[in-house]
């Protein structure tokens, strides 16, 4: 049998298994692309307004940061390219990730594929059609962010050209998931290594885009960004991307024929012949479940810190290049400008280990559902008891987080200043966005317990509507009642804004209220198996 | 003798689906009772509920002499349960899982456990992902067998065992009784039931359709005959309880209810009886008949009749 053989089918049969998911993600694009360029054509109708926001923008690091590289923002679609990039190339990216995970190694781990296999499926099949899948999907958002740029008003030229940049860093991806799947024996571990590379993608772009020092060009993020979509509309960037991604491709096809299906290359160590004297109760069990999560996101932001504090001091340098910025920089007029660059980076942390806690708060529900609960619930452990433990590391894991990075910005940002009170000034600040993690991790929590079969798409649909709200809340000057349903908005911007106890306080009172509903919620409940 | 598990018109309902409808079950002390019943019969529904993992909606449940939901923890001290569908945590390894649901429970037996798994051949540094679908199920097995548990709960712990696995299951079962414990087994292995149960119960749709020894069942149901007679013996379709007669010149075969058996026993020894044998019923036939109308109700009418 052809190792190609039944491609045709399985494609087919994935697309038929993805056909509500995948417009959404198209949607998604669309509207995001869509919404970006209405509301900036609104907002930098005069030249005033947008020059203000080139003086600001322009040599705001933390915007670079997260944006990309500052060009092209003397017209109004410069400034729409320079603010969407990022999310669309984000949104893009994790469609791809789970797109080509979900039909290669998640099946495989599921036993689905081997099943198949068994029905005249080649060996390449499921990577062939599951990458071919996902590179068809990037290629349609790309074309529906195009449609959504020209239909609301932007040059069409320029508007393709952005979404075949957006679409081109989905096909790295692909290819870079494809490796990845062959790589570790757990959907799970795929997830974390194209995760890990996407935020090095992130960061080395960053880093390149404000030292200004080439460095961009290290990232397939900061590949699509060098085309510079309606400012100066280069396509020749897009040439690496598609020299990269078939050789990703290939590689990943190599790797496949050198391992046995079912398993990854990366063959487990056998483990232990019995259980250290940690691994007892539920809280014991929780962490030895989540310890390698938390390990690897503490390396992750722990980086973020060093690298976003040690960038702190080019904000000067960036200032120094354009005196009027100081005038419309955001923030207490009072504060430092380094300091407002620091609050806007931690701000930005702090929603990842947001993530991070909802994540790890919703394991509890799929621990339950794949009933491994089960047995453990079975045992002499109370379900207070276990899903409290769950929480516990969630919270306590988040906590951890937090003080890395704050620890982290910190060294880093002393190691210029020359001022030791910088550790503590900036860890301070970062820990205070805990209660707020704890907010939305404990919403999860309520969710499971009062309503577990839709809780974790509610838990990160909260999730993302915060995001959108502590991200774009500002910038839109949407009404304050809407900021306010934020917690991270809630938290000052410190060490930009003074520091206030009573609305973390506050905070901490709706966390431990959520808390104890999920709590006594999931204690009142049938266990939901399936 | 006092009840271990005693349950009496449990219902327990998800949204539409009914999946139990007033379900008894009365387990002994010391006791291997079968839980029997076809797919979708509400066995694992029950068994969840008896474990305090589903809150009951109507009935009473008794387990240990406790309330199972309100009671749970206390209760699962004194229990072992081996799921119907054994997940494990992927990245734990299967000795690892073992001592940690030994200590979940409250201990375990350290000599128990290493003969255990040198019984069940069962290599435990190997990771949870990497075990077969049997070897998972000897995982959770050995953790619940190596327990030194009061009674065990067994949701059709023999799925994935080969036969000689079966046989070993089989043989700890047997020293499980001897030492006084009682075990629930629920099973769609009749035979293994047959080998094993001292009483049964056949459940279907939610529901308690038989329960008792397997000679009281037995009784309950058909024997079937084959006898040789001097002369042809005729009359037997006039016979109550006689069902399924097929009849050459000398020799008959029929089937007859367990209460009409001296009567047909005895008109063939009037007809002058040269040789007889005859079957007890087996479970499988007991399940079939309980089942027989359902069967022919799908439309396979080979076996019901
Ligand atoms: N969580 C649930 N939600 C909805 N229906 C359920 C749920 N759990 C069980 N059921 C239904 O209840 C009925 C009984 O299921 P149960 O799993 O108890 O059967 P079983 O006798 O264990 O079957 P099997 O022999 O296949 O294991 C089935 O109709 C099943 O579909
Ligand atoms: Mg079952």
């Amino acid at each position: 049998m052809p190792d190609q053989t039944g491609t045709g089918t399985f494609l087919r049969f994935a697309v038929r298994r993805d056909r509500v998911r995948l417009p959404i993600w198209v949607a998604a694009g669309a509207a995001l692309m869509a919404v970006q360029s209405s509301s900036n054509q609104e907002f930098y109708r005069t030249p005033e307004s947008l020059a203000a926001y080139r003086a600001s923008a322009g040599s705001n690091a933390a915007s670079i940061a997260f944006s990309g590289p500052p060009v092209g923002l003397d017209t109004v679609a410069g400034t729409i390219a320079f603010e969407i990039s990022s999310p669309l190339v984000l949104l893009t990216v994790l469609m791809a990730m789970f797109t080509t995970a979900r039909h290669t190694r998640a099946d495989e781990e599921a036993g689905r594929t081997e099943l198949l296999r068994s029905a005249q499926l080649g060996r390449h099949a499921p990577l062939l059609a599951a990458t071919a899948l996902s590179a068809a999907a990037s290629a349609l958002l790309g074309l529906a962010i195009a449609a959504a740029a020209t239909l609301s008003g932007l040059p069409a030229g320029g508007s393709l050209l952005l979404g075949a940049a957006t679409a081109s860093v989905g096909w790295v991806f692909t290819g870079i998931t494809a490796v990845c799947a062959q790589l570790t024996g757990v959907t799970r571990g795929v997830y974390g290594l194209v995760g890990g590379l996407l935020g090095l993608s992130f960061v080395v772009r960053a880093v390149g885009d404000i030292t200004g020092s080439g460095l961009s060009w290290a990232s397939p993020i900061g590949w699509a960004q060098a085309t510079h979509p309606w400012s100066e509309d280069r396509w020749w960037p897009l040439l690496l991307p598609l020299a990269v991604t078939p050789l990703l491709l290939l590689g990943a096809a190599r790797l496949l024929d050198s391992r046995d299906s079912g398993s990854g290359l990366l063959q487990p160590r056998p483990g232990a012949e019995a259980a250290p004297p940690s691994l007892a109760g539920p809280l014991g069990l929780a962490w030895r479940l989540q310890r390698s999560t938390l390990l690897a996101w503490g390396l992750g932001v722990t980086l973020l810190g060093f690298v976003y504090g040690g960038l702190a001091e080019s904000v000067k340098t960036l200032l120094g290049d354009n005196p009027d910025a100081q005038v419309f920089f955001r923030g207490d007029p009072t504060a430092d400008l380094v300091d407002s660059y620091l609050g806007v980076t931690l701000r930005i942390t702090a929603l990842m280990v947001a993530a991070y806690g909802v994540s790890a708060t919703c394991r509890t529900r799929s621990e339950e559902s794949a009933g491994r609960a089960e047995p453990v619930l079975a045992a002499a452990v109370s379900r207070s008891g276990w899903f409290g433990s769950h929480l516990l590391v969630a919270l306590a894991g988040a906590t951890g987080l937090l003080l890395s990075d704050g620890l982290a910005t910190g060294a880093s940002r002393a190691m210029a200043s020359g001022d030791a009170t910088d550790v503590l000034r900036l860890t301070g600040a970062a820990v205070s966005y805990a209660p707020a993690v704890w907010v939305l991790a404990g919403l999860a929590g309520a969710l499971i317990g009062a309503a577990p079969s839709a809780a974790v798409p509610a838990a990160w649909l909260a999730f993302g509507a915060v995001l959108v709200i502590t991200l774009f809340a500002e910038g839109f000057d949407w009404p304050a009642w809407v900021t306010d349903l934020s917690p991270l908005s809630r938290t000052p911007t410190a060490p930009a804004e003074s520091w206030a106890a009573e609305p973390l306080l506050v905070l901490l009172v709706v966390a431990a209220g959520l808390l104890t509903l999920g709590l006594a919620t999931f204690r009142r409940r049938d266990l939901a198996t399936g | 003798m006092s009840s271990v598990i005693s349950v009496s018109g449990l219902v327990k309902t998800f949204g539409r689906t009914r999946a139990l409808d007033g379900l008894d079950l009365d387990v002994r002390a010391g006791e291997v009772h079968g839980f029997l019943g076809p797919n979708g019969s509400g066995k694992s529904t029950t068994i969840r509920v008896l474990l305090g993992l589903l809150r009951k909606d109507a009935g009473t449940v008794r387990l240990l002499g406790g309330d199972p939901w309100r009671d749970a923890v206390l209760l699962h001290r004194r229990l072992a349960y081996v799921p119907g569908d054994v997940t494990l945590w992927p990245t734990i390894s299967g000795g690892e899982v073992i001592d940690l649901l030994g200590r979940l429970r409250g201990g375990m037996d350290p000599r128990r456990r290493a003969e255990l798994l040198e019984r069940f051949d069962l290599d435990p540094r190997k990771k949870a992902r990497t075990y077969s679908k049997g070897n998972r199920q000897k995982v959770a097995l050995v953790a619940a067998l190596a327990s030194d548990a009061e009674l065990l709960v067994l949701d059709e712990p023999t799925s994935g065992l080969d036969p000689i696995m079966e046989a070993t299951f089989q043989s700890c079962i047997s020293d499980v009784r001897a030492d006084g414990r009682t075990v629930l087994l629920s099973s769609h292995i009749l035979a293994e039931a047959e080998a094993l149960c001292d009483r049964v119960s056949i459940i279907r749709h939610g529901r308690t359709v038989q329960s008792g020894t397997l000679g009281e069942l037995r009784r309950l149901t058909r024997t079937s005959i084959t006898a040789e007679t001097v002369h042809p013996a005729t009359g037997l379709d006039t016979l109550p309880g006689v069902h399924g007669l097929r009849a050459t010149d000398h020799r008959v075969t029929f089937d007859v209810d367990g209460d009409h058996l001296e009567g047909a026993l005895r008109h063939l020894t009037d007809a002058g009886l040269r040789s007889l044998s005859s079957a007890p019923p087996t479970l499988e036939e007991l399940f079939l008949r309980q089942y027989g109308d359902e069967l022919a109700a799908a439309g396979d009418t080979g076996i019901g009749s």
